[in-house]
């Protein structure tokens, strides 16, 4: 059916809230569509990586004679040989603090020290292992609470990024481990804490884990004397061309990046990762490189934070929390990636979804001598919700009251203030509750079982995160003569359906269905500005700038009509409007969209700011368990997640993206751990680091949303790609404590770790029998 | 990641292997690969030769003989999993079977592969440890049977010279009507077992004729309860007695990884001795964990 300018058949809402199935999926299925990993360009040659095998340490002596006689190789680079190149050879987007391969120091196991280059990656690999280094071993910092205080420094000076302003001032700063302090305060907290009739202190952690996509981190820069292409799987394509342009000196459009589709990224494949080493062995060798990882690598590229956070409330006699402090130390690793952002912007929502009138927040962002820390879907959040959510449940059981109905006194819920000061809007946070409450039968009796070993309970948590803010979007819908629509923006489809969920925005305002918009391949040259796929701010702000292209194309289709003689209101096929502005299928009508939400900076020292997001994302998870008291090992019996929507542009996406968040942090909560010894990562392949598999899944596992209106949303819609992980660690922490009576302060909740809870409960530890 | 090159060699006989694996250096056997394969590929051993067996004749099969389950050493684990034979004869076999691996792994794995690797966790390998197998090898020199129990001589080491091929299995069946259990207790469904127990027992008249108990994953090679077997015998079978008697199970010596302490090890094999045998006495039929997954 060919589009028509006004349709007479036209249906609001026919695109939107539509379950279209995947426009990739059957291409994706079919094993056409194209990944990074798998690219191949002519001439390319491979590079793989010697990597450090000390934490800290001054390098003395890299040898790379036997590897250089290898036939096949045709490089074998050190620090030494990019700076000829690259003068400065660091990166980093908060600080320009990682070097392309270490230079003088080494500051984790599993640095990149030096890279061969040779003409198939398994002779690269080959070579690697002919490479021996020498270095002067330097005491090294693990611990992030340490970190603060300790006297071994794991940078000589601070080297923030010119982007944000609020990192300026720690510009060459000497002797600390400190990337950045948030800081916020609100009411005063020592004389309500001093005052309040209940007081509380516990202290949470949580562990190293890692994202692990299916697809590891790959990219192959092409570099010309004149202008450079990659073949990057990132999630911030823009981003990345910043930063190479940057280290080239070279302006925005010689630099182009394409970016095919994702195996996921999770927040892995921000910024800028391998993208920098890349042209540095680009110039070298002067082809096409193309830098892949292994599954292996993947351990010393890119972490989540392990954290400490302690935290204190003061409750008064009627159950009321009066005062909160947290504290929040973040082990951002050897260099501070997008860390400090973790800190900053995850920080101010510590004290979670409560309604407190003296709040005080400190966050820390640490290095420390391990694999750096970054964005790890939910930017810090689901750290913060385990420690907050625990001490909820915790002070409900001590004050003798039921956790569910604590939790309800005290709910921040629309139009009181946040910690921040700024005043909820669409945050329905009682229909959330509400609703996980009710497909978990809550109020109804609940069976404890009747076997004398295994024990049965129950758990709920609820969390809010605030949207980073503030990020801008640009997008262009191009309708080309024959009537068909082509979308161009740079949000990366990396399996969570944004492509499916642009073109039903694009076909929506069109009128069009949606199977009839193609969404462009992302590269830099052809797709406009994005800030990146991340922290579910897509869908919101790149939905708003898509949303605003179509509008202003089906504006201009509108023009055109009138222009050439149309009357008002015809239906005339747009084709047909072409033919008669150009006499022949000819020209295009283009569309612009930006958006750029309103915001108000934090005040410094107080973090208090009217306007600190534009869209607050809810989520609440309920969980059952059954804990055989014997051997400690947790079963799920069920697992609900609920999370505001606000609107489910593709209802089919929505609860795929709540399973697959809920599932992966079923995985961090109940076994995932980097075990680190002396620095060295002792279980980093698959075989000794298990992520859930369908044997994993809980009985059974709910996945569902309340549609609350975001008012300034597109469509009433916003993001939901993080939203489901923040609560289902608690939930099953609270669960355990529930059926069993332990409480277990640091992840993950493994059998041997519920077993010794339950031995140290009964006065006899594991350890004395 | 992929080995660095060795040289590929396909014996069509049994002579013909033995006859490479005597004279070639630094050679490694390929049975159906499903850890070699993985070693390689992670250069964790670096052969110069690989001896396939895939393509020798009359290594595989199951027989029985004046009440001897005879497999050979080349049989898929697959194969066993739907063997009548080892059902009815070896029921202890077949259901530890159910937890080697995945489906697609023992499609392709052996019992000879399994049992030559040697994981204290595999379940093959307890399970010969509970029935007293006999190992036949060909070598050089003619042929030898091992017992089992002198079989592991340490972490991942059989009692074979590094010219000695594994050819098969040989199982002393237990009396129709005996009772077998094998359960095990792993970090995920699928995954090595932190501490597997099986258990063998007769029971004649109510009292307990026979009994085989023994608990792998605790220590470098499977432990035979010996304690427990000969305290056991003689009595009726009753979830009170197992209690007390697999306590001593926690004198085990123990090995500790990132994936258990000593202790927790221990701990397990008290834990599952006793529940193994409550299983094949009938005396737990519904309790949780023996529920199927």
């Amino acid at each position: 059916m060919a589009a028509t300018l006004n349709p007479s058949d036209a249906k609001v809402g026919s695109q939107v809230g539509r379950s279209v199935p995947r426009l990739e999926g059957r291409d994706k299925v079919t094993g056409r569509a194209e990944y990074t990993h798998v690219m191949r360009l002519p001439g390319m040659v491979y590079a793989k990586l010697f990597r450090s095998t000390v934490a800290h340490g001054k390098i003395k002596s890299i040898d790379t004679s036997a590897a250089k006689k290898v036939p096949g190789v045709l490089h074998v680079v050190t620090v030494d040989d990019v700076m000829k190149v690259l003068k400065s050879p660091y990166y980093g987007p908060a600080f320009h603090d990682q070097p392309i391969l270490a230079h003088e120091k080494v500051r984790f196991v599993g640095e990149p020290v030096a890279a061969v280059i040779a003409t198939d990656p398994h002779i690269a690999e080959q070579a690697v292992q002919l490479i021996t280094a020498e270095y002067e071993e330097m005491p090294a910092v693990f611990d992030e609470v340490e970190a603060l205080t300790s006297d071994v420094f794991v940078h000589e000076q601070l080297k923030p990024a010119h982007t944000f302003a609020d990192l300026k001032h720690l510009k060459d700063a000497k002797n600390t481990n400190v990337a950045l302090s948030y800081n916020l305060r609100r009411g005063d907290f020592d004389k309500a804490f001093a005052a309040a009739e209940h007081q509380f202190e516990h202290e949470f952690k949580t562990q190293k884990v890692l994202h692990l996509s299916f697809e590891p981190f790959a990219c192959i820069c092409d570099f010309k004397d004149t202008h450079v292409t990659f073949y990057d799987s990132s999630q911030g394509p823009s981003f990345v061309r910043t930063e190479i342009a940057r280290l080239l000196g070279w302006p925005e459009n010689k630099v182009r990046i394409k970016v095919p589709y994702l195996g996921s990224g999770y927040g892995s494949k921000l910024y800028i990762k391998l993208e920098a080493l890349a042209l540095a062995l680009a110039m070298i060798a002067r082809k096409p490189v193309k830098v892949a990882h292994t599954f292996e690598e993947m351990f010393y590229q890119i972490t989540r934070h392990p954290s400490t956070f302690r935290i204190k409330s003061g409750v008064d006699k009627n159950g009321k929390i009066v005062a909160r402090k947290c504290e929040v130390y973040w082990n951002g690793g050897a260099y501070a990636d997008i860390g400090p952002r973790v800190t900053q912007k995850s920080g101010l929502t510590a004290a979670g979804p409560y309604d407190i009138d003296n709040v005080w927040i400190d966050s820390h962002a640490l290095y420390t001598n391990v694999t750096p820390s970054g964005a790890l879907r939910g930017f810090g959040v689901p750290q913060l919700v385990w420690a907050y959510e625990g001490h909820t449940d915790m002070m409900a059981r001590a004050l003798k009251m039921d956790p569910v109905e604590f939790r309800r006194k005290n709910l921040a819920i629309e139009g009181r203030a946040h910690a921040t000061g700024q005043i909820l809007q669409d945050h329905p946070i009682e229909k959330v509750m509400d609703k996980v409450l009710e497909r978990m039968e809550w109020s109804k009796p609940f069976d404890r079982g009747g076997n004398s070993h295994i024990k049965r309970g129950r758990g709920f948590a609820i969390a809010n995160k605030a949207v980073i803010s503030p990020t801008t979007s640009v997008a262009i819908v191009n309708v080309s003569a024959d009537g068909s629509a082509t979308l161009y923006c740079g949000t990366v489809d990396m399996g969570q359906g944004s492509d499916t969920a642009m073109a039903q925005m694009v076909a929506e305002v069109l009128n069009i269905p949606t199977e009839d918009v193609r969404v462009t391949p992302r590269d830099t040259d052809v797709t406009p500005y994005d800030m990146g796929t991340l922290g579910s701010r897509s869908l919101f702000h790149m939905g708003h700038a898509v949303r605003r292209a179509a509008e202003d194309a089906r504006d201009k289709l509108k023009a055109l009509a009138k222009e050439v003689g149309e009357p008002e209101g015809s239906n005339i096929p747009i084709a047909e409007l072409f033919q008669k502005r150009y006499g022949m299928q000819a020209g295009n009508v283009i569309g612009s969209g930006i958006y750029k939400p309103d915001y108000t900076s934090p005040a410094p020292g107080t973090g208090q700011s009217p306007n600190v997001t534009p869209f607050w994302m809810l989520a609440g998870s309920g969980a059952e368990v059954e804990v055989d008291t014997e051997t400690g090992h947790v079963k799920i019996t069920k697992l609900i997640t609920v999370v505001d929507c606000g609107k489910a542009i593709n209802p089919k996406s929505v609860e795929t993206q709540i399973s697959g968040a809920a599932l992966m942090h079923l995985g961090f909560t109940m076994f995932e751990k980097m075990h680190i010894d002396g620095g060295q990562v002792t279980n980093a392949s698959l075989a000794d680091y298990k992520i859930p598999g369908f044997h994993d899944l809980p009985t059974k596992l709910e996945s569902l949303y309340v549609e609350h209106d975001q008012s300034n949303g597109p469509f009433g819609a916003k993001g939901v790609g993080e939203v489901a992980t923040f609560c289902v660690g608690p939930a099953l922490a609270n669960a355990i404590d529930d059926a069993c009576g332990v409480r277990i302060m640091e992840m993950p909740l493994n059998a041997e770790t519920v077993y010794r809870a339950l031995r140290a409960k009964m006065g006899k530890p594991l350890e004395d029998a | 990641m992929k080995p660095p090159p060795f040289q590929y060699h396909d014996p069509k006989t049994l002579a013909e292997a033995v006859g490479l694996l005597g004279t070639l250096d630094n050679a490694k056997l390929l049975a159906g690969g499903q850890s070699l394969m993985p070693m390689l590929n992670m250069r964790f051993v670096l052969p110069d030769h690989v001896i396939d067996l895939n393509l020798v004749e009359g290594m595989a099969g199951i027989k029985e003989t004046d009440g001897v389950l005879e497999i050979g050493a080349m049989t898929r684990q697959r194969e066993l999993e739907f063997s009548d034979l080892v059902a009815a004869k070896c029921p202890l076999l077949h259901q530890a079977l159910m937890h080697v691996g995945h489906r697609q792994t023992r499609n392709r794995g052996t019992i000879g592969g399994s049992l030559c690797h040697l994981d204290p966790a595999a379940e093959l390998v307890t399970v010969c440890m509970a029935h007293d197998a006999t190992i036949a090898v060909a070598g050089p020199g003619g042929t030898r049977e091992i017992a089992f129990a002198d079989f592991p001589a340490g972490y991942l080491t059989p009692a074979i010279e590094l010219n000695e091929i594994v050819t098969a299995i040989r199982i002393p069946v237990w009396p129709a009507g005996h009772k077998a259990a094998f359960i095990e207790f792993s970090r995920r469904h699928g995954d090595f077992a932190i501490v597997s127990a099986a258990a063998l027992l007769q029971i004649d008249g109510g009292r307990i004729t026979r009994a085989s108990l023994t608990i792998g994953g605790v220590a470098v090679a499977p432990v035979r309860a010996t304690e427990v077997e000969q305290a056991i015998v003689g009595q009726a079978p009753t979830s009170e007695l197992f209690a007390k008697v697999c306590e001593s199970c926690r004198s085990f010596e123990a090995m500790a990884d990132i994936h258990a302490s000593a202790e927790y090890r221990q701990h397990l094999a008290v834990v599952l001795a006793r529940r193994a045998l409550e299983k094949a006495a009938d005396l737990a039929d519904n309790a949780p964990w023996n529920r199927a997954h």
